[in-house]
């Protein structure tokens, strides 16, 4: 069984562009979340988003492509491109049949089916001949085998809240188990339209508090009133741990753990059963003991149901201990870019663990009988190994009942 | 007149051209070639083709579209179709 690093990160969030910067905004506490001035809101009860406001497509595309690529796909084509660059992997490296692609998406690519459907059913928007590859769900994994020239599998799924999760699983595994020798893989997702905001609202599990937006989702907080929708994309390169070493690349954490389940319930409501059944399927896969596991990175969506069923399955698998484990959910801050999510909050906790800082949870406000963990409210705190190798688990629970938990470990026995 | 109504079906091509390739007009004369000379592919054309109909209000066969290849092409292809449809 081989070992798998993490070699290379690309980020587009809400909250800014890049590991570097994505990080510090997460442990300062900053809100990414803002009004939504891209189209008209007054029809809705939710008027804000997370927005990646400081992703200029210009940096990475032409006016041409720009119209070829609907925005998920330029949201994941620029984090894959800045994920491999930072891994420092050249087209002699990733043009091969070794080389593969995962990416996970809940939306695909929205904007250009609204765009169409409009010029279809209403005469608004515009027609295009290419309305089918710009919306197709894997345009945007094709797209960025095009872009880099990787010539392996190349897969696209959708689980909802987990795709991104459930990617960065999946890689994992092919190279673990010898399908590929290196994958770029991660989550994308741009939501953030007029139909889709409509949708959610007759849901009724957005957010309201609109005023003012940054304080508006409050996971675990007794006052929390639903999630906010955001866009984004979280993308990593993953090798074995001797390409990494032989390529001197720096290797920010090891994956050791995945597991997936099925509620197989209901088709929204959560159950905590199937999701603690997740987290111990990853322990398992990561042969490690839940008391070994330092940090969490709650999939804490500050929807009354989610965080209640996702303290009961923390709860399940660790027990007494589980008040003992820091819970943060960076959703707080970065709103729920869906199948970006799971992706973006693996490499948070890879970048937590590195970094040796927890990410804290903002806008905690009030106490929850019924969410009553440790969920780092009070600002970044120092996150301590609780066993010789720091490990940490990265939770993702998606509509649909699909639960994807990712486990991650510090690189200190690897590279000292 | 008839010199008239070619020369506006000149400029409405050369319009939709330049703006789905996002070249300038001044690049466009009658023998640009789109795929050699701008980097067109199969995707513009067809674009170029739905645009040219709208414009035109004509329909533009399968078959016509591979047949595009210069801007002459386009100009005399759209011609055709006008003539036809009178």
């Amino acid at each position: 069984m081989r070992r798998v690093a993490v070699t290379g990160i690309g980020l587009i969030t809400p909250v800014g562009v890049g590991r570097e910067r994505v990080f510090q905004s997460l442990t300062e506490g900053r809100s990414g979340i803002s009004r939504i001035d891209g189209f008209d809101t007054s029809a809705l009860k939710t008027t804000m988003a997370g927005i990646c406001r400081d992703f200029r497509p210009e940096d990475f595309f032409d006016e041409r492509e720009k119209t070829r690529l609907d925005r998920v796909s330029q949201l994941a084509i620029a984090a894959a491109e800045s994920a491999a660059r930072d891994a420092g992997m050249n087209d002699e490296i990733l043009n091969n049949y070794d080389t593969g692609v995962i990416i996970g998406t809940g939306f695909g690519g929205q904007e250009s089916v609204e765009e169409y459907c409009g010029a279809y059913f209403n005469n608004q928007g515009r027609r295009t001949a290419i309305a089918i590859p710009k919306a197709m769900y894997n345009a945007a994994s094709s797209n960025i085998a095009i872009r880099l020239k990787t010539r392996g599998p190349n897969i696209t799924l959708s689980t909802a809240c987990s795709s991104g999760a459930n990617a960065i699983g999946q890689a994992f595994h092919m190279i673990r188990y010898g399908q590929a020798e290196r994958m770029i893989a991660g989550g994308a997702d741009a939501p953030v339209t007029p139909v889709v905001m409509d949708a959610w609202k007759d849901m009724r599990v957005l957010s309201t508090k609109n005023d003012p937006p940054e304080r508006a989702c409050k996971p675990f907080s007794a006052n929390r009133d639903g999630f906010v929708l955001a866009e984004g994309a979280g993308i990593v390169v993953m090798e074995t741990i001797e390409s990494a070493r032989e390529r001197g690349a720096h290797i920010y954490a090891e994956i050791i753990g995945y597991g997936a389940t099925a509620d197989a319930s209901h088709i929204t409501f959560p159950d905590s059963e199937g999701e603690a059944h997740a987290i111990l399927r990853a322990l398992r896969d990561a042969a490690v003991h839940p008391e070994e596991i330092a940090y969490v990175n709650a999939h804490g969506t500050a929807t009354k149901l989610n965080d209640i069923s996702e303290t009961e399955a923390l709860k399940k698998v660790f027990g007494s201990r589980a008040r003992e484990i820091p819970v943060s959910s960076i959703k707080s801050m970065l709103g729920h870019s869906m199948g970006a999510s799971g992706a973006i909050e693996f490499i948070a906790t890879v970048l937590a663990i590195e970094n040796k800082k927890i990410p804290p949870t903002i806008n905690y406000e009030e106490a929850d009988p019924q969410c009553d963990l440790d969920y780092v409210t009070e600002g970044a705190r120092e996150l301590k190994a609780a066993a010789a190798r720091m490990a940490a688990l990265s939770n993702s629970f998606g509509f649909g009942g699909n639960n994807a938990v990712l486990v991650a470990a510090s690189s200190n026995d690897i590279t000292a | 007149m008839t010199r008239g109504a070619v020369q506006s079906v000149e400029d409405v091509v050369k319009n939709i051209i330049a703006a789905e390739l996002r070249v300038s007009r001044d690049q466009l004369n009658p023998e640009t070639h789109l795929m050699k000379d701008l980097g067109a592919d199969s995707l513009d054309a067809l674009n170029i083709a739905l645009r040219l109909e709208e414009a035109f209000k004509i329909k533009i066969p399968d078959d016509a579209i591979p047949k595009f290849l210069t801007v002459s092409d386009i100009v005399t292809g759209v011609n055709d179709h006008l003539s036809e449809r009178q």
